[in-house]
């Protein structure tokens, strides 16, 4: 057995395919970005190796500040809007019995798996001063509508909303999941002491749900992060780039602004970013939960 | 008392999920509604329109000229490729890793789990440059590799817990028959991980099945192109026509939607497997 | 008649040719427009379609056609889809697939080919922003300039294609900036054509107490309020706008008081509520179509949108209906009525490493021949094609036509490329993201000309 366990070639090959996989289509753009963010690179013709100018231009770079603005607040709104809502919506959910439990549960998932590009351009219809829904709801209460939802200091918002809008189903349903692991005997317990539902919420379930929490606040951080294709397809950064983000821009700067090099060295410290937060988020939490238990 | 304020408590409770439910479905029902009618009936101030005449023809228009059919072959074929490739690497380099003795394997584990850490549009600008350079662009390979690479590192991960958790007694019982790895790997382990399959053959889909930033970048003509590019075409092929543009889209999503919903039990059991590990 | 129309249209393009270059960028003077050269030495031109068939292997050719065009059934696009369509037929062994994206979609992976590998025939502008860069690279084949001799293309719409006297592409339109306006709805309302920016801003404000949006203005995409900007500009140092922008990008001041003004006036419109709520995040079809839909009264874009006059999707009582004027003069300013904003833009060029690259040129200057780009484009309602059309003029010309022709005709002086493409690339990307901001205020004026300045370093 441990002989037939330890067979090199064998475990070569099983491990082969990812590996060639992960160097091929991962470690090898990573090298390659590496270097062409040293290089002041156009995208055509030659190349030129400009040492660490790049990395000075970024750090001055109000558009790649204000990218990494935009998701740290995109990353507060996912954890204080659409989380506490889909806690709340999945603790609700999780009081209901039968058939109508699982209906809710399918039409809340529903915008999920529908395509990122239907949903920004369906946005965008809905945000339409003219003729969207979001005014036409707004002149249903007596506003006169004609509400720009897209302007400089609004369109930020309307990206959060759409985000949170798309992502409610995906969060609501690791809480739900997350709720229904909970074992019933502490509810009824508690039902007996006579505590209601608001006391049996932060008392039994919040607690309880912390681990679960702790995954979706990191993958809130993280999607936050790399948000990139709702953007690129509603606001493609704009109005004067308040609502950019960092994949958004490198991909900008690369293909539009012929600055293949510089949008290489943003893609470097975009992955360093965003390392550097899920090992610390993982740390951070890890810590927590060694330092309870 | 208590009674009342137990069915007080009932409302509050639809009244909360009946108005979740009507956020999440309502801009969806207001898209079939509009791409139903004519393009100057948008200008309304309604919340839906009941059309004069429902135009069937916007739903001919996007289902030919969007190229439907060969899109959703193009989506299909790439996606189940990608899922079968990413669930074999991933429990062969998950099995490698957790079962087999050797010095790397927490390392190489690591490494290969890690990749979910990366940003997969940093990658845009590189893979670019070396497709190009391999002429892999315009090919299926350019939307398969990155694919099956964004996606292994967590098919890899939730193999890993999957693995982990499964009783080394069978195992021992077929290296006693003389099983060699490969059949261990794939007639005994496999088998018994067809929930875990499930749930990260369902994640893959769902990552990959709307990426349109790698298609739109690697691909060219519309030989492989993908579903989202229904869409993306569109608005600029029928830009001064919202009814059919609607239609694409409410087309587009349908796919997805009507598997979802046919299958809605197994799909959220299996994201909540994997989502609730990873 | 058409004599006299076809000296104008010379004149004009001639003092077209006299600015196009953007200055600092411009590598060599303008002088040699194509037509001296025609008269200076007369030669009988090989044009390739004439070869017979014989000649050319019974291979099947694959031509890749990379379009800005994604509108395959209205306008340009419907234009070049027609000779593709009859180009294959007249050669069976030939096929030709289209690539066509929207502009912006367009330049982007315009670039991303450009570093390795395009399609063999490309959309490209003769715009420093644009080609600079794409001729440094040496991706595009250079084409043989006599063989157009007779394709009697304007004077001067060859410059902007060339680098260091050889020719890398050919234009396809002659574009002006406009106004289109529905001629209906301004008289049923009293409404008159502006003369001066003060009646345009009277006139705007009268729109809008009718509660309908005055100026329809793609601002979403950067580009067309900065070709509005150049409008302006004109307006104010009238011939001189060509040396002071191309002053400004050699520097990186654009402090100059011009500028500042055109800015300035640019950004008292938008603050006058003048163009649709929303405009700065709203794309080029939603733009359109408030305007083709009638909500609103005015739309601002290219001659090339003269189209509209014949699109099928175009309700009648509207597209029949649309007339056009240009920028109203500035009080003080240098440029006159018929000063006008326009360029030679928009045109096609070969790959250079295609590997039928013959077959490229072939179908390029089969494009070219006068009855087909030219003359099509214009029985399709399109605007000004870069090329002689007086032989093509039928009498059965949209009024749109007609009045542009008009414009064209009477012009004094036409400014040459728009502001935003005189730059680099990075310039470009600047301006049209910052302008943006300096017309919906969130940006000072001064703010904004110190950022587009540090776009030209």
């Amino acid at each position: 057995m441990k002989k037939l366990y330890s067979n090199k070639p064998v475990i070569f090959s099983l491990v082969l395919p990812g590996l060639l996989v992960f160097l091929f289509a991962v470690m090898a753009p990573i090298g390659l970005s590496v270097y062409y963010g040293f290089t002041d690179y156009s995208g055509m013709g030659e190349v030129r190796l400009i040492g660490f100018d790049n990395y000075v231009d970024l750090f001055h770079d109000n558009a790649f500040g204000r990218s990494l603005k935009n998701s740290l607040l995109l990353a507060v709104g996912f954890i204080c809007i659409q989380h506490p809502l889909a806690i709340l919506v999945a603790a609700v959910l999780d009081k209901l019995q039968g058939k109508a439990e699982g209906i809710f549960r399918c039409i809340y998932f529903i915008p999920n798996v529908i395509s990122v590009a239907v949903i920004a351009y369906l946005w965008k219809f809905i945000y339409n001063p003219d003729f969207g829904l979001l005014n036409n709801i707004a002149k249903a209460f007596g506003h006169p509508g004609k509400i720009n939802w897209l302007s400089q200091q609004n369109a930020i918002w309307a990206v959060l909303i759409v985000l949170i809008w798309h992502g409610f189903g995906w969060g609501m349903l690791i809480y739900y999941t997350g709720i229904k692991n909970i074992d019933p005997v502490l509810y009824e317990a508690a039902s007996i002491d006579g505590a209601n539902w608001w006391t049996t919420f932060f008392g039994i379930t919040l607690p309880l749900m912390k681990p679960v929490i702790q995954i979706n606040v990191t993958m809130a951080v993280i999607s936050a992060l790399k948000q990139m294709e709702t953007v690129y397809l509603l606001t493609n950064g704009g109005p004067n780039n308040s609502t950019q983000f960092a994949a958004n821009y490198l991909y900008q700067q690369a293909f539009k602004a012929f600055k293949y090099g510089y949008g290489n060295a943003i893609g470097v410290v975009f992955i360093i970013i965003c390392v550097l937060v899920t090992v610390a988020l993982n740390s951070i939490f890890k810590e927590k939960r060694e330092s309870a238990a | 008392m208590k009674e009342n304020n137990k069915k007080i408590g009932k409302v509050v409770l639809w009244v909360v999920l009946i108005a979740v439910a009507v956020i999440q479905l309502f801009p969806l029902v207001w898209l079939v509604d509009f791409s139903l009618g004519s393009s100057n009936e948008m200008f309304t101030n309604g919340l839906l329109i009941i059309p004069e005449k429902i135009r069937w023809d916007n739903y001919v228009k996007a289902f030919v000229d969007g190229n439907f059919l060969h899109y959703l072959r193009n989506s299909v074929l790439i996606n189940t490729l990608a899922v079968v490739l990413v669930v074999f690497i991933s429990i062969m380099a998950a099995f490698a890793c957790q079962r087999m003795k050797w010095k790397l394997n927490g390392f190489v584990s690591t490494l290969l789990v890690m990749g979910m850490m990366i940003p997969i549009h940093a990658t845009l600008l590189p893979n670019y440059k070396i497709y190009s350079a391999l002429h892999l662009t315009d090919t299926i390979w350019a939307l398969l590799i990155p694919y099956v690479a964004f996606s292994m590192p967590q098919g890899m991960f939730l193999m890993t817990g999957f693995i982990q958790a499964l009783p080394k007694e069978l195992e021992e019982a077929a290296v006693m028959d003389g099983c060699g790895i490969y059949r261990i790997v794939f007639q005994i382990v496999t088998p018994l991980l067809k929930p875990s399959i499930a749930t990260v053959a369902i994640m893959t889909f769902l990552n990959n099945w709307n990426e349109f930033m790698m298609a739109s970048t690697y691909l060219s003509t519309p030989t492989w192109k993908t579903l989202p590019f229904s869409v993306l075409e569109f608005t600029g092929e029928y830009s001064s026509n919202y009814a059919v543009q609607f239609a694409v889209m409410a087309l587009t999503a349908a796919p997805a939607v009507i598997v979802y919903v046919i299958l809605n039990k197994h799909i959220t059991k299996g994201v909540a497997m994997g989502a609730v590990k990873g | 008649m058409k004599k006299r129309m076809l000296t104008t249209l010379l004149t004009a393009a001639m003092t077209a040719s006299v600015l196009t270059g953007c200055g600092g960028l411009a590598k060599e003077s303008a002088s040699t427009a194509a037509n001296d050269e025609a008269a200076a030495k007369p030669q009988i031109v090989d044009v390739e379609e004439n070869e017979t068939p014989a000649e050319r292997s019974d291979e099947a050719v694959k031509l890749k056609l990379f379009s800005n065009l994604p509108d395959r059934k209205n306008g340009q696009g419907l234009v070049e889809q027609m000779i593709i369509d009859e180009y294959m037929a007249e050669n069976p062994d030939v096929t030709i697939e289209v690539e066509a994206l929207d502009e912006e979609a367009y330049k982007t992976k315009f670039k991303a080919y450009a570093m390795d590998g395009m399609p063999d025939v490309v959309s490209i502008w003769g715009q420093p922003a644009f080609l600079d860069e794409v001729l440094d690279a040496g991706v595009l084949a250079e084409l043989n300039e006599d063989d157009y001799l007779d394709y009697s293309f304007i004077a001067g719409s060859l410059e902007g294609f060339k680098k260091d006297d050889k020719l890398y592409g050919l234009p396809r339109n002659t574009d002006i900036m406009l106004f289109y306006y529905n001629q209906k709805m301004f008289d049923d309302n009293g409404w008159k054509v502006p003369a001066t920016m003060d009646d345009l801003l009277t006139l705007c404000t009268e729109i809008q107490a009718a509660g309908i949006t005055p100026v329809a203005m793609d601002g979403g995409d950067g580009w067309p309020m900065a070709c509005f900007l150049t409008d302006i500009m004109v307006k104010v140092t009238g011939i001189n706008y060509a040396d002071i922008i191309s002053n400004a990008v050699a520097t990186g001041d654009f402090t100059a008081p011009e500028i500042k003004q055109a800015t300035q006036i640019l950004v008292n419109f938008a603050d006058a509520g003048m163009f649709q709520v929303g405009y700065d995040s709203q794309d080029y079809g939603t733009t359109m179509n408030l305007f083709t839909n009638g909500q609103a009264a005015m739309y601002c874009m290219g001659s090339w949108d003269a189209s509209m006059a014949l699109n099928e999707d175009i309700a009648p009582e509207i597209r029949d209906n649309i007339r056009v004027f240009t920028m109203p003069t500035v009080e003080g300013g240098k440029g006159g009525a018929n000063d006008i904003a326009a360029w030679n833009g928009g045109g096609y060029a070969v790959s250079v490493n295609s590997a039928v690259k013959d077959e490229a040129i072939k179908f390029l200057n089969y494009m070219y021949q006068p009855d087909k780009l030219s003359k099509y484009g214009w029985e399709n309602g399109v605007g000004m094609s870069a090329q002689d059309q007086t032989a093509y003029l039928t009498g059965n010309e949209t009024e749109l036509q007609k009045q542009i022709m008009e414009i064209l005709k009477n012009a004094t002086s036409v400014s040459g490329t728009p502001i935003n493409d005189c730059g680099p690339s990075a310039f470009k990307t600047a301006i049209e993201s910052e302008i943006q901001g300096v017309s919906n205020g969130s940006t000072s004026v001064d703010d904004f000309l110190a950022a587009i300045g540090a776009a030209c370093k």
